[in-house]
């Protein structure tokens, strides 16, 4: 059947000349991706109380202004390479990274916008559970905690102390402080903050010694009644060397960063997410709802929603309701 | 002794071996040699004081390798949109796949959850029958009565898409290495590679060329899971009998009449089957891409446990679990044909037409009455049973388990780990081409030997000796507990029957439900990251043990018995070496298997390897996380060779 075969042959050209119409006319853009202008996307990192954050600004987006919300779920550096690459629209809450700024911001790629502080405060360091610090007030400084490691010592660490690591996603300076104080500590990496915190509430259950990384705000601290060492207070320039930092890690505030793209189009969303500002309380209150009671996040931003309407409505942009009609 | 008188394997090629040597033959006697060696080269390393000439390998190498591709991240992320290579290539695929994956999920919007339901269930029932039918009704319920419905569109949306790609590559791949030796021989290694490769490791680079979210995911989990239907594929093809394609060369056909004509007809039952294998694997992967950024079941079972609720992460699990299963049936069916309704001839059109009308019919309806996504509220909870029955079991065995996970520590993986990281590195990499050598022969020996060096070039040595002690600890426990339950499933049918949906549960469950208890039970580190190993592995080492023992020819059980062998004999001189080739395999899968949870252990403290691909994953950095994955690639080659032993032609 010769028919067949010219057939088949047609075909192939036809193929390769639509291959090349394709490459020679457009260049493609990351985000050029299908998206809905009715859409907003927002990156979701790995810890509850973003997660609370996420929740209010999504049902408020959602059955408010009637936008429909994706939540994607990405670790703390990657969502930042979602924005550069027109994946997402806003991370809503950053932990430092000037690094990533420098690279993605104005001063690099020029991909995204600082969009200014959340409210929240933020707090990272080194936690033990209140009763071993009553019974041995000397591990909450530094040099007690050094004549004390033993305390800490599990099979999993031989004669050493153990030290809980964070989520691999985090940021850390963990190693230089414990070079720095001169502790006889290793570090045990949790690979998540799931497992760290299972193994934390399995030794509080059983009022063992453990000694790890946490921060504040987060849900765990409402659940346990936990205690902060207390290192000398971050100076400018202590964690330059990671491999020895002899100070506390430094308090953050809070912000969100915008796609660029997202931010210049501002839009309703736009307008709303950069209104939007609270305090650790606020956020602790939807977070506890979540975790502890074990709510469907949805529930736990709609509930707070309804008891907060003055802190929403000052958020809403001017004309949002024009959406939904 | 329970040695069998067939010879477990026989001295390596061209050594001439005297009979008389006997135990010097045998490969266990050898294999404790290389063992003593080792024991002695760790010794003598550690009175001279390990000197560096006798510790781990140099890292020089593999450190300005690591700097390299941290270079070649950083440029990838300053020129993704001005490269001609991103601007004409990547980004076309990942704009292409990132919309249909959302075209797709809006199209499932759409058809609203009735007329899914509609379309799945007449479609299955079509296809494979009303058992299989009910089958989908049922995990379509489950979707929507964990209240997981919209999540479980998603998943599927993108299973659709990742299946598509693997059967758009896989399958004119497999047909021509089904067509080509030399093809065949050059893909081979390039599938082996696919399939021993552990997926988190290849995440990284597949997010930085085609985006994070979807596409990346899309790509990922098409790489993941087409080496099966090219495999299959290929080998259908070939065993397409020569006449029926010589009967058609004499008559003149062309070489693409021989191949739609006839070999691909006769072939299409078995091509279906490597279709049925690929669409597991895109399930499993689909699970392992939330970390990219995939939404969907496994994105909800990664939120689940970042609340450590193992309740409502085991709710999502039972929601994969059942997704899976059906699939599994449907294509399965189809691939053997079997229960279809039948259907005359002559009425196929109008019965298709009928179905098209009714789906067409059931979406009007239920957009009519404003139906979507199935209303969330309308739900069963099981999440506060299973978090209750959770709790009682971690009081009541969490003492025991964590006793157990102490003395492995002190006993086991410690003393293992030392022994392995303290002893020279070129003495680790002569033991490692002995073991080849031993249990396969001259190219195992050297891929063996080659693996370890390549690790010690990558620069992660010290790593990847402490990960190979962890996965030995956990094949061998694996491997010994299944060959017990296996023996016991195959005397026992109530038992057999009982444990087979445990089996199948038990490999479709994603392992990151069970990883938080296991951390609750067993304490952080590496023993709970070894349990979760075991638990993936062991469901195919189990059926394979059951398989070969159910194997054996009956008239040879019954001459065992007629010559008085007690029921011990009969095992150990009978059954098992008569199953040896099943046992060999289960040997392989089960190691392959384990090697694959490195990186998942690592979520729970297991370190090493699986830690630092994880870590270049959520810090974007690209050389110590590709580095760590290929370590875990050679380990593989390395465990895969020493075990597959002579079954494996060469060619």
């Amino acid at each position: 059947m010769p028919r067949f075969a010219r057939k088949g042959a047609l075909l192939r050209y036809l193929a390769v000349g639509l291959a090349l119409v394709m490459v020679s006319s457009c260049a493609v853009r990351t985000d050029e991706i299908a998206r809905d202008p009715n859409s907003v996307r927002i990156a979701l990192n790995g810890w509850v109380g973003y997660e609370a954050s996420a929740a209010v600004m999504e049902h408020v987006l959602q059955e408010e202004m009637d936008y429909d919300v994706q939540l994607v779920r990405v670790d703390e550096q990657p969502s930042w390479q979602a924005l550069d690459q027109g994946v997402l629209d806003v991370i809503l809450e950053n932990w430092g990274h000037d690094d990533l700024y420098e690279l993605y911001g104005p001063e690099g790629n020029d991909t995204v916008v600082d969009g200014g502080s959340t409210g929240n405060e933020g707090v990272i360091g080194w936690y033990m559970p209140a009763y071993l610090a009553e019974e041995q007030p000397e591990l909450l400084t530094p040099e007690g905690l050094r004549e004390n490691t033993d305390l800490f010592r599990t099979p999993e660490t031989g004669d050493k102390g153990e030290f809980l690591g964070g989520a691999p996603g985090f940021a850390t300076q963990d190693e230089g402080m414990i070079n720095a104080f001169d502790m006889d500590l290793e570090i045990v990496y949790a690979g998540s903050e799931a497992a760290q915190i299972t193994e934390v509430q399995r030794r509080y259950a059983n009022e063992e010694p453990v000694l790890f990384y946490s921060n504040e705000p987060h849900w765990i601290q409402e659940e346990l009644d936990l205690v902060k060492v207390d290192f000398p207070v971050y100076f400018e320039g202590c964690d330059d060397d990671l491999e020895y930092v002899p100070c506390d890690y430094p308090l953050y505030d809070l912000n969100k960063i915008f796609r660029k793209g997202f931010a210049e189009n501002d839009d309703l969303a736009y307008r709303f997410l950069d209104n939007w500002n609270w305090t650790n309380a606020d956020q602790n209150e939807v977070a506890g709802m979540i975790a502890d009671e074990g709510m469907d996040p949805e529930q736990a931003a709609e509930a707070w929603v309804g008891e907060n309407r003055d802190k929403v409505e000052s958020w809403l942009p001017e004309g949002y309701e024009t959406r939904t009609q | 002794m329970a040695v069998t008188t067939q010879t477990a394997a026989t001295a390596p090629d061209g050594a001439v071996a005297d009979d008389s040597r006997g135990v010097w033959r045998r490969s266990w006697f050898q294999a404790l040699i290389v063992l003593a060696v080792l024991l002695a080269g760790y010794a003598s390393a550690r009175v001279l004081g390990n000197p560096s000439w006798a510790g781990g390998f140099p890292t020089a190498v593999g450190d300005s390798f690591m700097a390299w591709l941290d270079g070649v991240y950083a440029w990838i992320v300053e020129n993704r949109n001005d490269s001609p290579l991103f601007l004409y290539f990547f980004n076309y695929i990942s704009v292409g796949l990132g919309s249909a994956v959302v075209l797709i999920n809006q199209f499932l919007d759409f058809l609203t959850w009735a007329g899914v339901t509609a379309l799945g269930v007449l479609g299955a029932w079509r296809v494979a029958g009303w058992r299989v039918a009910l089958l989908v009704l049922a995990a379509f319920g489950t979707f929507a009565l964990t209240g997981l419905w919209n999540e479980s569109m998603t998943t599927l949306a993108l299973i659709i898409t990742s299946v598509s790609i693997a059967l758009l590559f896989g399958v004119p791949l497999g047909i021509l290495a089904g067509r080509s030796d030399r093809f065949h021989r050059a893909l081979r290694p390039v599938l082996d590679f696919m399939q021993i490769m552990p997926a988190f490791a290849y995440l990284l680079p597949f997010v930085l060329l085609f985006g994070i979210s979807n596409p990346a995911a899309a790509v990922v989990t098409a790489v993941y899971a087409l080496p099966p239907v090219a495999r299959i594929t290929a080998m259908a093809i070939r065993q397409v009998p020569e006449g029926a394609v010589e009967a058609t060369t004499s008559l003149g056909s062309t070489p693409w009449q021989i191949l739609t004509k006839v070999q691909i007809p006769l072939a299409k039952r078995t091509i279906l089957l490597g279709v049925n294998q690929t669409i597991m694997l895109a399930v499993s992967m689909v699970v392992i891409a939330s970390v990219i950024g995939a939404g969907g079941l496994g994105d909800a079972i990664y939120q689940a446990l970042a609340k450590v609720n193992v309740g409502q992460a085991f709710q999502a699990g039972i929601a994969i679990v059942m997704l899976a299963i059906a699939m599994d049936r449907v294509t399965g069916a189809v691939g053997h044909g079997a229960h279809t309704p039948q259907i005359p001839e002559r009425l196929r059109w109008q019965v298709l037409g009928g179905g098209v009308l009714i789906v067409a019919a059931v979406v009007a309806g239920a957009r009519f009455l404003g139906l979507g996504g199935w209303p969330r509220n309308v739900a069963v909870d099981v999440a506060a049973p299973v978090n209750a029955f959770y709790d009682a079991l971690q009081s009541a065995i969490g003492g025991f388990t964590a006793s157990l996970s102490t003395w492995l520590l002190d006993w086991v993986l410690g003393p293992l780990s030392a022994l392995l990281t303290g002893t020279p590195w070129w003495l680790v990499v002569v033991a490692a081409a002995a073991l080849g050598w031993i249990f396969g022969g001259l190219r195992p020996a050297l891929v063996s030997g080659g693996s370890f060096v390549a690790i010690g070039l990558l620069g992660v040595w010290n790593n990847a000796m402490d990960t190979l002690s962890q996965v030995l600890v956990a094949s061998v426990v694996t491997i010994l507990l299944g060959v017990v339950i296996g023996v016991l499933m195959s005397r026992n049918d109530v038992f057999a029957a009982i444990l087979r949906p445990i089996l199948d549960a038990m490999q479709t469950l994603p392992p990151f439900v069970y990883l938080i208890p296991a951390v609750a039970l067993f304490t952080i580190g590496r023993v709970p990251a070894l349990v979760a190993a075991v638990i993936f592995a062991l469901p195919p080492v189990i059926r394979l043990v059951n398989d070969g023992i159910r194997g054996v020819p009956a008239g040879i059980r019954e001459a065992a018995i007629s010559q008085g062998s007690t029921k011990w004999q009969m095992l150990t001189k009978v059954e098992l070496p008569m199953a040896r080739a099943s046992l060999g395999m289960a040997v392989n899968q089960g190691i392959i298997l384990v090697l694959s949870m490195v990186v998942m252990g690592a979520l729970v403290g297991a370190g090493s390897l699986g830690f630092d691909v994880v870590f270049g994953l959520a810090q974007n950095e690209l050389g110590l996380g590709l580095a760590s994955g290929l370590a875990i690639l050679f380990l593989g080659l390395f465990l895969d060779r020493v075990t597959q032993g002579r079954r494996a032609p060469s060619a």
